[in-house]
């Protein structure tokens, strides 16, 4: 019996109260986590600033929100993910069209691609800086190195996806070409194609991040590593605070941006 | 087998009375197929002609190149021997005379109902007010009114396969042609739709091709029937229903029904135990 609600099964939705129950225990999660830090920074058993108590973190996040080297900086990394997202959905989407559309060119190249896509390219940030130089160069090569494998993958995956006899209903209706492109492949590859952009910027923005952090003169990665070398303990947690929140925000417009595209695999549960 | 095909294609020729000019012509089609070293012979010289608003069916068992045959008439497949004539002209590739009909499901997922009728109409750049109105209209006559804004999955199978119906006719072809329509649909609404679709039939004197490995489903729609021999698909024998219209889906419980289900099924048994016994030592 116990087993009765896992799969397809538990996707049914939950009564209003086990909803309500749900929320508090996210509340009270938050609470205890913060209660516990509050706790650790008063408890002497950490060095001074390693855990500094809430009210510091508050008054460090001010000062940063309202200073403006923040807003410059969030502006060069904002940039930066934007123009790797830019190269890096061209090519990938480029590479997936190509390979759905010539099983040849598929089975030759893609082992590659799947294979190599998994792999820590932060080894090459070495090579990218001697060619792209210390500055946003450098931080746009790696955000596009590491979209580009995921989107040339899911496009791949959405040209596969497309159901066959689609093409023939829009040949049966004579359809022309950039009909055929434009009013049914690419609607119905739209679903894996959004998953691509989806897991795209997340890898773009880890990327680009990680590389701030190693060398750079920049963006908001370089702020972070800055103020840990300062020992700038509050600035440094306030920093990962404003990041993480934009990560989540993020992700949760692409969510429901993606959701909105879907609504007609609702088919696929019924 | 070959003498009789070929005297089935003199009865066919030979009718006395005045009639007028078929919409559809198919002659001598033949259809080859490569697997590998070996080459499959699919159709093979297969030829009738279909008249103007009446329903026309082809039935054979599996394997008999049913499907590749809708395949020629539609003009989704190339490279066949002899020819497809439409109003006396030969035609090569999709035509907008004909209107095809999938067993496969077939909606655009991505569109509500209403987009999906329109479909075609937006393909022929059809002012957008226009051909929502026309679309309104024949999703009326499928019976889908009041889902004009549903997205597909929201919908039955059944319900689907009326959207698919009903962008094919917002098309306006002469020719409805399709290919085992209900094969997707139980059997209680296989017969209800069946009944819709020739209600709209008669409303429309549309000209109907229809594929269909189901019997009773031929019986039920059909004006005639052209039965196909299993590998290669050959005519086997062209047969009049001559069965009251309009017909509902009551008429499956008649007696005339009955004898013409039987009278088709003496020759599909044949057929259909050839395409048996081949499907069987194929997995020896």
């Amino acid at each position: 019996m116990a087993y009765a609600k896992i799969g397809v099964e538990a996707r049914s939705g939950l009564l209003a109260t086990d909803r309500a129950k749900v929320m508090a225990i996210r509340i009270a999660i938050i609470v205890v986590m913060l209660a516990l830090w509050e706790g650790a920074s008063h408890s002497g058993l950490f060095f001074k600033d390693v855990i500094p108590s809430i009210a510091t973190l508050a008054a460090a996040l001010v000062r940063l929100l309202s200073g403006s080297p923040f807003y410059a900086n969030l502006l060069v990394t904002a940039g930066e993910i934007a123009a790797a997202m830019a190269i890096g959905s061209v090519f990938g989407i480029a590479v997936g069209l190509l390979l759905g559309a010539n099983p040849f060119l598929a089975r030759t190249y893609e082992p590659y691609i799947y294979y190599f896509g998994p792999t820590p390219k932060i080894i090459f940030f070495s090579v990218l800086i001697m060619l792209y130089g210390v500055g946003p160069g450098s931080k746009i090569a790696m955000g596009a190195i590491s979209c580009f494998f995921p989107i040339a993958l899911s496009t791949l995956a959405g040209m596969r996806e497309i159901n066959p006899v689609l093409i023939r209903v829009g040949k049966s209706f004579s359809a022309r070409p950039r009909h055929m492109v434009f009013k049914i492949l690419m609607p119905a590859m739209r679903v894996p194609m959004i998953t691509g952009i989806r897991l795209g910027l997340g890898v773009a923005i880890i990327g680009t991040l990680l590389a701030e952090t190693k060398l750079s003169n920049k963006g908001l990665g370089y702020m972070v590593i800055q103020s840990y070398n300062r020992f700038d303990m509050p600035t440094m947690y306030a920093l990962i605070i404003v990041v993480v929140s934009i990560a989540v925000l993020l992700n949760v417009l692409i969510e429901r941006w993606s959701r909105s595209n879907s609504s007609d695999n609702l088919g696929s549960l019924a | 087998m070959k003498v009789a095909a070929s005297m089935n294609r003199i009865d066919v020729n030979e009718v006395s009375k005045p009639e007028p000019d078929p919409v559809l012509v198919v002659e001598r089609v033949s259809m080859k197929f490569n697997l590998g070293e070996q080459s499959v012979t699919a159709v093979d010289d297969v030829s009738f002609s279909v008249r103007p608003g009446e329903v026309f069916t082809v039935i054979g068992p599996s394997g008999c190149g049913k499907s590749t045959l809708f395949n020629i008439i539609g003009g989704l497949l190339g490279h066949y021997e002899g020819e497809v004539r439409i109003d006396g002209s030969k035609i090569a590739g999709s035509h907008e005379s004909i209107g095809m009909v999938f067993q496969e499901e077939s909606t655009f997922p991505w569109r509500n109902v209403i987009d999906n009728v329109a479909f075609p109409l937006e393909l022929k750049g059809m002012g957008k007010s226009e051909r929502l109105d026309r679309a309104r209209h024949f999703i009326d006559m499928v019976g889908l009114s009041g889902f004009e804004r549903h997205m597909p999955a929201q919908l039955s199978g059944g319900m689907r396969q009326r959207v698919a119906i009903a962008r094919t006719l917002a098309y306006e072809p002469r020719i409805l042609l399709m290919d085992e329509p209900f094969a997707a649909l139980d059997e209680q609404t296989k017969l209800l739709l069946g009944e819709k679709v020739m209600e709209i039939q008669q409303r429309l004197k549309q000209t109907t091709l229809l594929i269909t490995h189901n019997l009773s489903e031929a019986v039920q729609l059909s004006d005639r029937i052209l039965i196909m021999t299993y590998r290669p698909g050959r005519v086997k024998r062209i047969l009049d229903i001559k069965l009251d219209r309009p017909r509902t889906a009551d008429v499956v419980g008649s007696e005339a029904f009955g004898r013409y289900v039987a009278e088709i099924w003496a020759d599909l048994r044949e057929e259909a135990t050839r395409g048996m016994s081949d499907a069987e030592s194929a997995r020896r």
